[in-house]
């Protein structure tokens, strides 16, 4: 059997090796994968790719920089190419990205069966280029492997089980991933205190108006007198608050480099609390047992906000504050619910994979 | 005013949307601008068109010409970002299924304009065509569904839209063909055969009601070898009993060419292969038929409305309203000749014309489009 696997963001380079280390110990099946080149990224450097145990790309198309239509097309021209080479049994995507969409179809045009790993995700908001990926992306796939109940749910309410397509809870593989780089965890180089509170802000609703950014770094500000916010901050992120105006001689805010994935890791293991815009690091909280105060109006985990893991703050200072305060001084929860599956979703994604294979 | 761009890129794209331009001609505030994606690349085969529906020329061409289906997608949505960026459009609407279909649907909804779907929900639930494809991704995204027939309500509904965003119009093509046939029964049809110097003309080589259609395209009928030639022998076993007629794409006869088979045209007087109409022209070859025989789409829906057996060589249709309600029939390859003996007896199909398809679908639209 042979898988062609398209990535494109970093964070899907750490998603689909969660599924390469399942490859490398069943026999019978080849992988071969496809970057898009979507994210250029210095961080991706031969580093990334030894210390993460993630394996090589076959083929990189190099597209990057353009607009979501011309992007989108020039993936799908290269990717046809490489398709018709290479003449897979499965084609895997992952994600919400222009990489995942553009995967999607060319692989259906040619009539390739199509898996999706992290299906029937919705933030509900069809302004997000992401949302369409999504829901663009499930409608055509052949085997919708989800990460949640939730997403699950999601599917079927937009009829899924009329479609004679495969609908699989198999678990979150970033959880898989969590469990895997835990073991692996490195403290930064830079001083991190012995209590802190972890957060990053890099979203471009949040970063690119000056009313938003200004009033989360005023709340991020207060909390740090105290107990101090470590923030690896993102280059773009610092160069929206220079342009704001930020006073960074007068915050208590520990601006520290931005960090590889085992740094963070580290860091959320040792945080009290972890402040994030980001989609991933909501959940990685979750696997890492601490709460976490979302700096955005929605989700789409929504599973964690109605168990009271999660609070959702928006960009609000005020409210941003009173949230951190009450999940300062929540008592012990119980973080053990399996809302992402056992850690075994690789596992389960290749079995099915493998299943569906001899009965194709 | 509102912007409202309509794109088409392959011929039947532009039967729907023809009546649309009609009908907004001279609108106090919706101004409809043409978007030519060059899908369907042939020149003169376009210009007829234009010509026959009586439209103006592509206000937008983005000329993309033929290619394989990723890549033609690729060059229509990363053109037709462009165009939207420059043009700002208020609203999108495609039409049908090609790529020029989903391509730019998907531009569009990521732009957050408002995106149209005209002949939405459609299903053949055969996932190996790529117009299917083409069906499903549209449909995922669009943000208002306008259908022909009471199915694709259904199989929307089925696939969560909100009914709130769905409308019955009918049928844009039927207003074409409704709007056009008087003109076209005045076309001439008198036409030279491909593979001889031999003109061929209505009431001396084929006959008013007596004479079969044929129309072929799909790539796994007329792209290899085995299904060409077994079809090719149908088509003269057919020719014994009454006249054939092919406007038959230039790929196709350049196929037939290839394999060796034009030489087995010559065994049967009565299959005539010719070049490729225009609209009026080809609309009166079918009115003026007893039936026709075909693997493609639209046909099925005009055979309906002029209540002609349509003897459809498919194991589904996404228009089955053609089939419950109209004189559609989906048959095998081996089932051609008996259904034909059948028709010829004066058993074949009759059926009624599906609500809406009346020829009045283009008012219906408009009124809509003047709500949003």
């Amino acid at each position: 059997m042979k898988i062609i696997t398209i990535v494109g963001a970093r964070p899907q380079f750490i998603k689909a090796a969660v599924i390469s280390r399942v490859i490398a110990k069943t026999p019978g099946i080849e992988e071969v994968i496809i970057h898009t080149g979507q994210h250029y990224d210095t961080n991706m450097s031969d580093i990334f790719f030894e210390e993460m145990g993630i394996p090589r790309p076959n083929y990189n198309l190099n597209v990057n920089g353009l607009g979501h239509g011309a992007m989108t097309g020039q993936m799908m021209e290269k990717i046809e190419k490489v398709l018709l080479d290479e003449k897979p049994d499965w084609v895997l995507v992952y994600g919400d990205t222009n990489s995942t969409l553009a995967g999607a179809i060319t692989a259906k045009k040619l009539n390739i069966p199509l898996a999706h790993v992290e299906a029937g995700l919705r933030s509900f908001n069809m302004k997000m280029p992401e949302e369409v990926n999504r829901i663009l992306t499930d409608r055509i796939s052949d085997i919708l492997f989800c990460p949640t109940e939730t997403a699950v749910t999601n599917l079927l309410k937009e009829g899924f089980s009329n479609f004679g397509t495969t609908i699989e809870m198999c678990g979150d593989v970033m959880y898989d991933a969590a469990l895997y780089y835990s073991e692996k965890r490195k403290k930064p180089s830079a001083n991190i205190p012995d209590e802190f509170i972890l957060a990053t802000v890099h979203r471009a609703e949040n970063t690119d108006d000056p009313r938003k950014l200004g009033s989360i770094f005023s709340a991020l500000n207060n909390i740090s007198r105290k107990i101090p916010v470590v923030i690896p901050l993102h280059p773009r992120t610092k160069i929206k608050l220079e342009q704001a105006g930020f006073n960074f001689e007068g915050s208590k805010i520990v601006f520290i480099p931005p960090t590889g994935y085992l740094e963070m890791v580290w860091m959320l293991g040792e945080s009290r609390l972890v402040m994030t815009d980001s989609g991933g690091l909501q959940k990685e909280a979750f696997f890492f047992k601490k709460h976490c105060v979302v700096l955005r109006e929605e989700t789409e985990w929504t599973e964690l906000i109605e168990d009271k893991m999660n609070f959702l703050a928006g960009s609000d200072s005020s409210k941003i504050e009173k949230t951190v305060e009450t999940a300062l001084t929540l008592g012990k929860t119980d973080f053990s619910k399996g809302f992402y599956g056992d850690g075994n979703a690789g596992e389960k994604i290749i079995n099915s994979l493998l299943t569906k294979n001899i009965n194709r | 005013m509102k912007k409202l761009f309509l794109i088409a890129g392959a011929r039947p794209n532009f039967m729907k949307i023809a009546p649309l331009m009609h009908a907004l001609k001279g609108h106090p505030y919706i101004n409809p601008i043409l978007v030519h994606t060059g899908q369907h690349y042939d020149l003169k085969m376009s210009e007829q068109f234009f010509i026959d529906l009586n439209i103006p020329a592509p206000d937008i061409n983005l000329e993309v010409g033929s290619a394989s289906h990723a890549v033609q997608t690729a060059r229509i949505m990363e053109r037709f970002e462009q165009a939207c960026l420059e043009h700002k459009p208020d609203i999108v609407m495609v039409v049908g299924d090609v790529n020029s279909t989903a391509a730019c649907s998907m531009v569009s909804s990521k732009l957050g304009i408002n995106t149209i779907h005209y002949e939405a929900g459609l299903r053949s639930n055969d996932r190996s065509m790529p117009e299917e494809i083409n069906r499903l991704v549209t449909d995922a995204i669009s943000d208002y569904f306008f259908t022909t027939s009471i199915d694709a309500n259904e199989n929307l509904l089925r696939e969560g839209v909100s009914p709130s965003k769905i409308s019955m119009v009918g049928n844009l093509m039927i207003d074409s063909l409704v709007a056009n046939l008087g003109k076209a029964s005045s076309s001439s049809l008198k036409f030279t055969l491909l593979n001889k110097p031999k003109e061929v003309a209505l009431g001396s080589d084929f006959q008013k009601s007596g004479y079969c259609v044929l129309t072929f395209h799909r790539p796994s009928n007329v792209d290899n070898f085995d299904s060409l030639s077994r079809l090719l022998s149908i088509w003269g076993e057919m020719s014994e009993k009454l006249p054939l007629i092919f406007p038959v794409h230039p790929r196709t006869y350049k196929n037939i060419q290839n394999f060796g088979l034009h030489k087995n045209i010559e065994k049967y007087p009565n299959l005539f292969f010719i070049e490729p109409l225009g609209y009026l022209q080809f609309i009166n070859l079918v009115h003026n038929s007893m039936f026709v025989l075909t693997d493609s789409g639209g046909i099925q829906e005009e055979t309906t409305y002029l209540n002609l057996p349509c003897l459809t060589i498919r194991p589904n249709t996404e228009r089955p309203v053609t089939v419950w309600e109209g004189s559609n029939k989906l048959i095998k390859i081996e089932e051609i000749i008996t259904e034909t003996e059948n028709i010829i007896k004066g058993n074949g199909k009759k059926g009624k014309r599906p609500k809406y398809w009346d020829g009045r679908s283009a008012g219906r639209i408009v009124k809509i489009l003047e709500t949003l």
